[in-house]
This record gives structure tokens, sequence and C-alpha cells, in this order.
């Protein structure tokens, strides 16, 4: 074998560890010198924010904080947010749970949550222990059973009953919440009986656990559903967009960047969504004169990061196959 | 008998009610579900954990047992079990308790970092295994190049836009057609399962045996 | 210092199940085996009180719905998948939740099937819905095993193989992106929360 042959057979088997080590230090710089880059939001993302959007309550001008109390309260919609989910795909999911929550109370939307997975439980309070402590002069008073409720965790055989139980009445079918209160008793149920009105159901997972609601809620009783799952089911979720069974979708740690961004731009100014808006603004996530908080710009600092090592892995799948096909016209040649 | 024909006739009894619940909305047909199945679907359900806990516990009582190798380990397994299901029970299980505390720094960090070494694998089979070795292979590389590219904001900065356009053109219309057809199929095959259950002419799910 | 002390106690793990990145070793050994522990663990007290007390006990020894016992020691009888002599009786309570395959079927064949085929029958009005049923067909022919795909019939399917090519691809680039985002987050959490290096 020849010289040239040698090297390019040394660069196929270069140790694993050399490309882990590589690998690790393009995640670890720009995590720890971040810099502002522009995210692109797709129409999934939006559509997601827009409904969420449209559940709000619309106070009279000059109300004052009572009276916007007693509306928000009174409302009669609201949105339910499915943690499907471990701490092992949290990196991607977590963020969009922390942006939908913060939607929420942005806008004094309500919101319920549950789990089916015993290790779930802790990341619904997690998700929203964090929002409140990331800006407690915002979100630190918003109340459990007044704001919102975590129904927590319910068994898993007992899917499908919930499925089906709130069509009729979701007080009756998550009978408890997660601090043991019945679900009745609690003020947030006000004017909050069934599908119509928490019209939407976003699905957090790593699965294709959503089509369970576009199974068994969506034919039945037309609730909306939407999905945030992780970057690997992204692209099996196509034909449910198409078709509209899932009206959003949150990609991976790309869709909690986009959501990020669009409760930044819009939510947390009070603002009305517009596409305008997002293609000409600024979006400044690093610069001296923002102080969002870490965790609300975790996801698009993640995706400073993804991006290096998106072009990294190019760079890797690149130079195997130079090698690759050189070594095999050498071969040819010497056969 | 009792070993496989009542849970049979079990199985296709509750199956066709179940049928008559998604197509008739009388009455009966709707509370035979809402008053009766799901009270007793309740009560069934704490029971299944048991079996997982007492799973567990044999296969590391037996590991121990027969001193097989790294046997030490299923101690610590059986330990971390029944310590943490005992620290829920003597301190609760809300906020700020032992049970939460072992739940949050040891449980979730393991299970996240387990499953980010993939990261690692995947860049080391990028570099050493992602070949162009025939023509549909190349088709898939280049289709995930691109993706790969049109989804973060560098690769947009670098090609422009379009790039993020053609990688939506993609997952819109060939991976669209691509995954109904694969989707048609699964849909299809399991209606076909499930039809096979309720009619009683599948039993595998029954187990082996008589 | 309580939380740096919980961060740092985090980190550990997190570094024991990074150590096998480089081997085996008996770190990472004591992560996996306590990790298999205690998550099965804390699935014990969160059913005792989330599903246990409110729909066994309560109505039972406290509303004496007696005819929940039933139901309850059904239940009972999964321990017997354990058992070879006994294995039997644990077909009950699967039999019992294996009867919600009758909703399955109607449901399953209306959003799982009929929603589909009707979004694959939308007029073909540009190329881009052309292309959408010619790929959905030739995909659907190549999954039809009872003709050999030789002759005008292989050259059609094979279209159905290019399509499939590029999903895969499609999927193969997001998967690529998840594993990234996953790793991502362990190192924020370590160079965040554990050293505090960004803010």
């Amino acid at each position: 074998m020849d010289k040239n042959n040698n090297i390019f057979q040394k660069i196929q088997q270069l140790d694993r560890r050399y490309i882990y080590i590589i690998l690790a230090v393009a995640i670890i710089l720009p995590l720890i010198f971040p810099y502002n880059s522009k995210t692109y939001t797709t129409k999934p993302a939006e559509n997601i924010y827009r409904m969420i959007d449209s559940f709000a309550p619309v106070f009279p001008e000059g109300a004052t904080e009572e009276e916007k109390d007693a509306i928000a309260m009174a409302h009669d919609k609201a949105v339910m947010l499915a943690f499907w989910h471990d701490a092992s795909t949290m990196s991607e999911l977590f963020p969009m749970e922390l942006s939908i929550i913060r939607h929420c109370f942005e806008r004094r939307i309500k919101f319920f949550t549950f789990t089916i997975f015993a290790t779930s439980a802790p990341i619904i309070d997690m998700a929203i222990n964090e929002v409140k402590k990331s800006d407690p002069e915002k979100y630190g008073n918003k109340k459990s059973g007044e704001d919102y409720v975590n129904f927590g965790y319910k068994v898993s055989s007992l899917l499908l009953p919930i499925i089906f139980g709130m069509g009729e009445d979701i007080s009756d079918a998550m009978d408890i919440d997660a601090e043991g209160r019945k679900v009745s008793s609690l003020p947030i149920m006000t004017n909050i009986k069934n599908y119509n009105d928490m019209n939407l159901v976003i699905d957090f997972s790593a699965s294709s656990a959503g089509t369970y609601w576009i199974y068994y809620a969506r034919p039945r009783f037309g609730v909306n559903v939407a999905v945030g799952v992780t970057a690997v089911m992204a692209a099996d979720t196509y034909p449910q967009l198409q078709t509209g069974q899932f009206i959003g979708m949150l990609a991976g740690m790309k869709g909690a960047a986009e959501y990020e961004k669009l409760v930044d731009v819009f939510a947390s100014t009070q603002r009305e969504f517009s596409s305008e808006i997002l293609r000409n603004e600024a979006e400044p996530i690093i610069s001296g004169d923002t102080n969002l908080p870490y965790p609300f710009r975790q996801a698009r600092i993640g995706m400073n990061a993804q991006s290096i090592a998106h072009i990294l892995i190019i760079v890797f799948i690149l130079i195997g196959n130079v090698g690759f096909f050189v070594q095999k016209h050498l071969q040819k040649n010497d056969n | 008998m009792f070993k496989k024909t009542i849970p049979l006739i079990m199985v296709v009894t509750l199956g066709f009610l179940f049928v008559g619940f998604v197509f008739i909305p009388h009455k009966i047909a709707q509370d035979f579900y809402y008053v009766w199945f799901v009270d007793w679907i309740r009560a069934m359900s704490p029971f299944g954990l048991i079996l997982g806990i007492m799973s567990i516990t044999l296969a590391h009582t037996t590991r121990i047992r027969r001193k097989t190798p790294n046997w030490q380990y299923s101690i610590l397994a059986l330990v971390g079990l029944y310590f943490t299901a005992a620290s829920g029970f003597i301190w609760g299980t809300q906020e700020g308790t032992p049970y939460m505390w072992i739940f949050k720094n040891i449980q979730v960090p393991m299970s996240a970092t387990m499953f980010s070494l993939l990261a690692f694998y995947i860049a080391s089979a990028a570099y050493k295994a992602f070949r162009a070795r025939s023509a549909e292979a190349t088709v898939l590389l280049i289709t995930a190049l691109i993706v790969m590219l049109g989804q973060v904001p560098i690769g947009i900065s670098i090609f422009g836009e379009g790039i993020a356009t053609l990688t939506q053109w993609i997952l819109d219309v060939p991976n669209l057609a691509s995954k109904r057809g694969i989707a048609l199929g699964v849909g299809l095959g399991s209606v076909a399962v499930s039809l096979r259950i309720l009619l009683g002419i599948e039993r595998t799910y029954l187990g082996g045996g008589e | 210092m309580y939380e740096i002390f919980s961060n740092w106690v985090a980190a550990f793990f997190t570094l024991c199940v990074f150590s096998f990145l480089y081997k085996d070793n008996p770190f990472y050994k004591f992560a996996e085996y306590l990790f298999v522990g205690v998550t099965a663990g804390y699935a014990i007290p969160l059913t005792y009180n989330m599903a246990f007390i409110p729909y066994v006990y309560q109505p039972i020894v406290l509303q004496h719905r007696w005819e929940l016992l039933v139901p309850a020691a059904m239940g009972f009888l999964y321990v017997f998948t354990l058992s070879r002599k006994w294995n039997w009786l644990s077909r009950y309570p699967i039999a019992f939740g294996m009867g919600s395959v009758g909703m399955s079927v109607p449901l399953a064949m209306h959003a799982g099937v009929l929603v589909q085929m009707r979004g694959a029958m939308i007029p073909i009005q540009d190329i881009n819905t052309f292309l959408v049923f010619i790929g959905t067909i030739t995909i659907l022919l190549y999954f039809y095993f009872s003709k050999a795909h030789t002759g005008l019939y292989g050259k059609v399917v094979r279209v159905g193989i290019w399509f499939m090519m590029v999903g895969f691809g499609a999927s193969f680039g997001y998967t690529v992106m998840a594993r990234i985002s996953l790793l991502i987050g362990r190192i924020q959490f370590l160079i965040a929360d554990v050293l505090g290096i960004i803010k």
C-alpha cells in the first residue's frame, strides 16, 4: 500500500475518543461564549402560539387588577399540557414547556398539566417552579388551583378513561390533583367543563404518543391537538400536520427556540402576532440591554451550540466519505 | 376452561361492548363505560406495579444469591429501590422532601446523561460509518445534510434562507409522501391485529401454555 | 449552600455516566444500577398515593363499595405472571385490559387510515400535490409483497424507494439534531448550574 492510502486509512481508523473530545469542545465553546443568532419560526410552531394566544381573556380598557383577576378566573378557555416524557429527553422538551407556561402566565390563560409516567411528575413541578422563580415579580403570584392546576401522575392504564372522561367532565375524569385536592372544588374549574372549553391539548413526548389524542379524543369530541416532540419524531409527524389532525408541532430544541422567540417578541410585550414583526425585528438574546433570565433563552443559546455541532458532524461525514472513496479508488488501481 | 376459554370470552365480550360504546350514543352503551368500566379499571390500576417491583427484586436477589459477575452492584439497585420508596412513604412526596431530592439529583441527571451519550455515538458513526455506498444511500445522506443545515441558524447564515425553504419543502412534500405511505401500512396493520384480537383469532397475548 | 451541594451531587452522577465514554468502569456501573433501583422505587409511593388510596382504599374501605374487591383482586393476579404453575391467572387482568381493542378498531381505522387516505386524495393542483400523490402510491405498492418487484412494476416501486430514502434522510437529519440537543442540555447543566459560568 502506498503512502496516501496509509493516511486515508489512518483518518478512517482515528480513535473514537478523539472524536468525542472534538464534539464536546464544539458544544462547550459556543455555550460559554454565546452569540446572537436569528431564529426562523415555522408555521407549525406559529400555529400553536396563535391558538394558545386566542384563548387569552380580553380585558376592558382601564380595568383594575381585581377586575382582571375576576375576568381571568371566569374565562371559559383553557389549555391542557400533557407531560409524557422523562428526564432523558428534557433537553429538548423542557424549554418548550417553560415557554408555553410562560406564554400562559403572560396572557393569563388557564392551563392544566398531567402525566402518565411516574418519572414525569416532578418535571411538571420543575417547569412551573422554574418559570415562577425566573421572574418572581411577574409570575411569583401565580396560584395553583386558580391560574393553573397540575393533575399530576395518573396510572397509564387509566389513560383511555381519562381521555374519554374529559369529553364529559374534566373534574370527574381527573378526580384529584397532584396535591390531593378534589378537582371539582378548585376555583380554576369555574366555567371549564370539558373539551369544549379546554379546546387544545399539547402533548410533549419522545414518541408517537400524540396520536392517542387524535385517535380517541379528536374524532369524538373535536378537540384541537398539538405536539411537542423530540426531533427524532418530528419527520414522522408531517402526515398528521397536513391533515390538520395536529394543529401544530414544536420539533426538538429548534421548536423550543422558536417558541421562546414568539413568547419574547409578542406575549411578553402584550403584542398581537405579526409575521412582519418577526421578520424585521432584531432579536438580542445576549446583548447588555436584555435582562432575560437564562431559562427563557436556553433553547436559543443551545441552538448556537447546535449550529457548530451540525457543521462538525457534516465535516465528519465529508472526511469519512472522502477517505472511503479515495481508499476505494486506490484499491481499484492496485488491483 | 378457566385457563383460556373464560379470558378469551372476556376479551371478545368486552371488545364488542366497546364497539357499542363508540357507535351507540344510548345511555346504556355509554354507562357501561363511564359508570362501570372506569371504576373497575381504576381499582385494578395500582397492581401492575407490584409485578414490576417483584420482577426487579427477584432478578437482583437471584444475582446476589448466585454470585454472578458484578453481583455487588445488585445490592445497590435493591437499596436504591427500597430506600427511595421508603423515603416517599416516611417523609412524603412533595417538593422539598428527601424523596424528591433523590429524584432530582440522582435519577434526573443519570437519565438525561445516559441518553446524551448517544450524541457521541452518532458523531463517531458520522465519521466512521455513514458512507455514500450506493445511489440510495447518497440520496439519504444528501437529504440529511440539507435538513441538518436548514434547521440551524448558522446554515441559514451561510446558505441564505433558501436552505430553510428547501428543508421545509423536503419535509412537506417527499417526506410527507414517504411517511404517509408507511403510516397507512402501519395503520392498516394495527387495525388488522386489533380486529384479530377482537374476533378471538389472535391469542398470543394470553401467553403460551394451556 | 444546599443548592450548590445538590448540584454537585447531580454533577457527580452526570460524570459517572459520562465516564462510560472512556470505557466501562465501576463508577458507571455504580450509577447504572442505582439508576435502575431509584427509578423503580420512585414509582411506588406515587402510585400508592395517586391510585391505590383514591381508587382502591377509599371506595372499598371508606365507602364500602365491596363490588370493587373483584377488580382489585383481578389486578392482583398480575403477580402470577412470575409463577410457572399459576401463570394462567395473570390472563384475567390482561384480558380485561385487552377488551379496549373494540374501541381501537373503529377509531384507529378512522384516524389512522381513513383520514390519512382523505389527505392523500386531495385534488392535484400543482407539482407538490402530484409528488405527494405519486410518492404515497409507489410506497404502498412497494409494501405489496404478493407481486414480484420486476419489470414495469419493479420500476414503479423503485420510485417508492427513492421517496422513502428522502424520508429516512429527513428523519436522520432530525435524529442528529435530537442527539446533539441531549448533550447540549447536559453541558448546559454542568456549566450553567454547577460551575455558574453562564448566567
